[in-house]
């Protein structure tokens, strides 16, 4: 890919890298010591946005020096790794962020020391230059493991191949790591909404069930905690497709938690919140009220134990669900059950219990938690 | 006045009470006698105002034998004077003349003298020239121990006159005496039965601190195995002659003041205690007499036992001013720091001369000298030095080699550089190849053997070493009681701190207290005390100063390394990304790191003056040294290492 054909946002973040350098430049011709201001990741430095419903980077930033004993190196490093997220937008390529170590890393001319020791550091690194020139890693054309996968009623164009999601077998289409408009472009979609659904297996269930089809829909899964890619997937879904997403996860504290992320963005990655971020999401499943109302057998409980207990009051303390009645009743029910449950367990009721009652009975009543 | 001469037989005396003269081994033994000698010329060449010049020789002659020649270029002895001088014990003694001496310290050459006798049978020799066309005398002389007089045994009891020139010149061959040629002087022979032996308490260390403290004389040494050494003088200036003083009456004892009243010539005790101490008037005395209950008019010969003990404590009791102090001659803070550096390698040297102070009536005054540093001999050491020493030893085994050949190299650091280079303790010097010099080599200069080195306490007494008991004295004590930790050091509690520095320390008094008959250490008097601690902190504060500075200036340099490693980098990712002139763009950041690290461009040059920063943050009596220019040399084979 040529210089001449890059996108817009590839342009956009070259410019800003440039934008960098260029800051050197002036400094060293003026003798100054030149510096960057890097957003502070920590909590202290989270809000959540009432208005725009999800968190948000607060303004604090952290000011690192070339000139300085003990910022001298991470200096260093971000101006590398920047000059190699250049190389790759130029080349038109990505790269794995393991793969970006590899080409970062070198022995320094005229010492013995190496520019980087372990990945983690230039992990970090990436994610400085992500919050300092407010990009996303994927638009840095960097990429981590894909996980996740999907079936249903769309078909997208991905780098240049149509991928028609109505026929991917009982494999599915992988979701990629990078989803940007400039890699993936939604052709054609007939579906009305997403489902999300937390783990594959169950995903599997719904696939074979070919559930998508019946309720024109699009099946997702993230694997536990879904990565980038799949949250970046569905926000886009949601927001350029106007499809409304519901999430179907287990009845625990860590299912809440995923919810949470996927609605309101992480603390971790709270500059991302605005791309990732999807405040509408609704929670269809499974509810503290469902052992009841299902009438599932008592086999499937599995206990609540301490960290379960401290987690579930945590998450009930979060801004966006403490003001809400309705998932205050939600964790209090589950604190009282003392027990948990996993979307599986429905299987006890019945194979496609899940798939034939269950799920379409919370849609058609609208019974889920905002 | 005190010390009247003994009744006894001094023969006796002697024999039961050698360890009291300094004569209890035969090592000692020889240590005391060139002591005696040298103390005397250096005490007679100030006191006529000529700059010292000594020679020292020891010669083997026989088993256990040693023959010592000490010459002076001093004023010569009057003829009549010799044979009281050298046979008559206590002649002329400086007990209780209070007056900064070095003879104080000792019992006098004559005992040395008669320890030769006594051991060997031969006399003492003396040679003395008075003047350039004056005759000189030669006697051979030992002392009748019954009746403590002179023996003159040659010249027929008359001793030998030597013609002044060219005939005098020939007798003096003749005789078989080696004089060095000068217009005037005395030379000692005293030939005894002794041991010699290097290291601590040798003759070696006592001539090297002598040169320390008196950088005025200049010494020639030749040791039994023929080695001849030189300590230059670094001065040519003489030191102030110190003044005799009259005893302070705080400072006199019961039994001294009933002696005193026996012998003197005042009539009245009023005129007694005024010419007698320091600081009494006759307003003085008068309180005093008051206080005791006694008339200004009594006889001082007729005071009883009870009276003098009331007229004792009325003294103490009584307000008398503190005596003056003009009477010592201290060595001062310039010339310490010149006889260091002189002498002790290092890269940082400060002393500090206290203002004189009074103990028990007695002034006195402390001063200290500290040099820091100077990378153990091993580190100076070039490869072609090397080869040549290992060519050179006797030494049988590596260990030897390394222990013997290079000043504070202990077993334990021979081992570990011998460790280091891969090599075996009991390989001999000679015989390693080529790869293994090199490794020796290097391991000799990376191995730190600073972290075995105990800081070297070295301890004068009116400019004499004091060689022995060295944990009795108070200023081991003190030394070992400082903090030296908030000076830089490390230091375990109770102990020496370590490091490689030697700190001196020198008091200067009319009447230095020992703790013991032997002489070796110094009682710890409160005032004493405190003095020593006072100017043991000065020195540490200026060492701290120094370290801290050496520290930042390295931090810097480290800081500055550190910078522009990462200059190119970021230098290079830059105009990875702009296509900024990658050259251009590191120089400019070169001068902002140039700019941010001032400090390690500060240049110590040699002696002195840092490049644009001074000395004066020091408070002056310093010196700090440039390491680049001190060179490497082979350093002494043998010899002894100062302590």
């Amino acid at each position: 890919m040529s210089k001449s054909k890059l996108g817009a946002q590839d342009k956009k973040t070259l410019g800003q890298i440039v934008q960098l350098a260029d800051g050197v430049v002036k400094a060293a011709a003026s003798r100054r010591d030149p510096y960057l201001d890097v957003p502070s990741r920590t909590l202290s430095n989270v809000h959540y946005s009432r208005a725009k419903g999800f968190l948000e980077m607060g303004k604090n930033s952290n000011r690192r020096h070339l000139f300085n004993l003990n910022q001298a190196k991470a200096y260093m490093q971000s101006m590398l790794v920047a000059s190699k997220c250049k190389m790759l937008l130029d080349a038109g390529k990505t790269a794995s962020l393991r793969a970006l170590f590899y080409a970062a890393k070198h022995t320094i001319e005229g010492a013995r020391e190496e520019t980087f020791d372990d990945q983690s550091e230039c992990d970090g690194m990436i994610e400085d230059m992500e919050v300092t020139i407010n990009a996303l890693r994927e638009e840095l054309h960097l990429y981590a493991e894909k996980r996740g996968d999907v079936v249903g009623e769309i078909t997208v164009v991905d780098r240049g191949d149509e991928i028609d999601c109505t026929r991917m077998g009982s494999g599915g289409y992988g979701i990629p790591s990078i989803v940007e408009p400039e890699v993936v472009q939604f052709k054609r979609c007939d579906a009305k909404f997403v489902l999300h659904v937390e783990k594959g297996t169950v995903w599997q269930r719904f696939n074979e069930d070919k559930f998508w089809r019946k309720h024109h829909c699009i099946l997702t899964h993230g694997n536990g905690q879904p990565p980038r890619g799949v949250r970046r997937l569905l926000h886009r879904l949601h927001n350029e497709l106007g499809l409304p997403v519901y999430c179907l996860l287990d009845n625990d504290p860590w299912g809440y938690y995923i919810y949470s992320v996927i609605k309101q963005g992480s603390i971790n990655l709270a500059y991302e919140s605005k791309r990732m971020a999807i405040p509408e999401a609704r929670y269809l499943g499974l509810r503290s009220k469902d052992f009841e109302e299902c009438g599932l057998s008592g086999s499937v409980k599995i206990s609540l134990n301490e960290t379960d207990r401290k987690r579930a009051r945590q998450i009930a303390k979060y801004p966006w669900f403490a003001q809400k009645k309705p998932w205050q009743k939600e964790i209090a029910r589950l604190l009282e059950n003392g027990f948990k449950l996993e979307v599986e367990s429905l299987v006890s009721k019945d194979i496609s219990y899940v798939t034939e009652e269950y799920t379409p009975a919370r849609l058609r009543d609208r019974d889920w938690l905002d | 006045m005190a010390a009247s001469q003994r009744d006894i037989s001094v023969s006796e005396f002697f024999a039961k009470n050698r360890h009291l003269l300094g004569f209890d081994n035969p090592r000692k033994a020889l240590l005391t006698t060139v002591k005696e000698a040298v103390d005397n010329a250096l005490d007679a060449c100030e006191e006529a105002g000529l700059l010292p010049e000594i020679w020292v020789r020891i010669r083997a002659a026989g088993e256990n034998r040693y023959q010592v020649d000490v010459q002076d270029n001093g004023p010569g002895i009057l003829k009549k004077q010799i044979p009281l001088i050298f046979g008559k014990l206590l002649y002329g003694s400086k007990f209780h003349r209070l007056r900064m001496s070095r003879g104080q310290q000792g019992i006098g050459i004559s005992a040395a003298g008669m320890y030769g006798l006594l051991t060997t049978g031969k006399p003492v020799k003396i040679l003395s020239k008075i003047g350039r066309n004056k005759p000189g005398h030669y006697y051979e002389i030992q002392i009748d121990t019954k009746r403590n007089q002179p023996e003159i045994l040659n010249g027929r009891g008359e001793g030998d006159e030597i013609a002044a020139g060219e005939r005098g010149r020939q007798a003096i061959e003749k005789l078989g005496i080696e004089w060095v040629d000068v217009d005037h002087g005395t030379l000692v022979t005293i030939e005894l039965e002794a041991r010699f032996q290097r290291g601590r308490g040798s003759v070696d260390e006592y001539l090297e601190l002598t040169a320390l403290a008196n950088p005025h004389v200049t010494l020639h040494y030749t040791d039994p195995e023929g080695h001849e050494k030189t300590y230059p003088r670094v001065t040519e200036a003489l030191p102030p002659e110190p003044k005799e003083i009259k005893p302070h009456p705080y400072g006199v004892e019961l039994g001294l003041l009933v002696a005193m009243l026996k012998a003197t010539r005042a009539t009245t005790l009023s005129q007694f205690l005024t010419q007698s101490f320091s600081r009494v008037s006759s307003g003085v005395s008068q309180r005093i007499c008051e206080a005791a209950g006694l008339s200004t008019r009594a006889g001082p010969k007729k005071i009883g036992r009870h009276e003098a003990d009331a007229l004792y404590k009325a003294i103490q009791r009584s307000k008398i001013s503190a005596p003056a102090t003009d009477c010592i001659s201290p060595i001062g803070e310039d010339l310490i720091l010149k006889g260091l550096h002189q002498l002790v390698p290092g890269e940082f040297y400060a002393a500090a001369t206290r203002p004189p102070a009074v103990y028990r009536g007695n002034p006195f005054q402390i001063e200290v000298g500290l040099a820091y540093g100077g990378g153990p001999t091993t580190h100076r050491v070039s490869r072609e030095s090397l080869v040549e020493l290992l060519g050179q030893s006797d030494a049988r085994t590596l260990r030897q080699f390394l222990t013997g050949s290079f000043d504070g190299v202990g077993v334990q650091a021979a081992d570990k550089i011998i460790h280091e280079a891969g090599l075996r303790r009991r390989m001999t010097p000679g015989k390693l190849s080529d790869a293994e010099v090199l490794r020796l080599h290097e391991a000799m200069q990376s191995v730190n053997l600073h972290d075995g080195q105990t800081m070297s306490v070295l301890r004068y007494a009116n400019r004499v070493p004091l060689l022995f008991q060295a944990g009795a004295c108070a200023i081991t004590q003190m030394v070992t009681s400082t903090n030296w930790r908030s000076y830089g050091l490390s230091q375990s509690r109770g102990s020496l701190p370590t490091g490689p520095v030697t700190v001196m320390v020198h008091m200067a008094s009319v009447w230095v207290p020992f703790t013991s008959e032997s002489k070796e250490a110094i009682a710890g008097y409160p005032e004493i005390q405190r003095e020593l601690r006072l100017a043991l902190q000065s020195v540490g504060r200026k060492l701290a100063m120094y370290l801290r500075r050496r520290n930042r200036v390295k931090h810097e340099g480290e800081r500055r390394n550190l910078f522009l490693r990462y200059l190119g980098e970021v230098a290079a990712a830059v105009s990875d990304i702009n296509g900024a002139d990658r050259a251009k763009l590191f120089d400019q950041l070169l001068l902002v790191a140039r700019k941010k690290t001032a400090e390690a461009d500060v240049r110590l040059n040699d002696r002195g003056r840092p490049v644009g920063e001074g000395l004066e943050e020091f408070g002056g009596s310093v010196i700090v040294v440039d390491p680049e220019a001190s060179q490497a040399s082979p350093p002494a084979a043998g010899g002894a290492a100062a302590p």
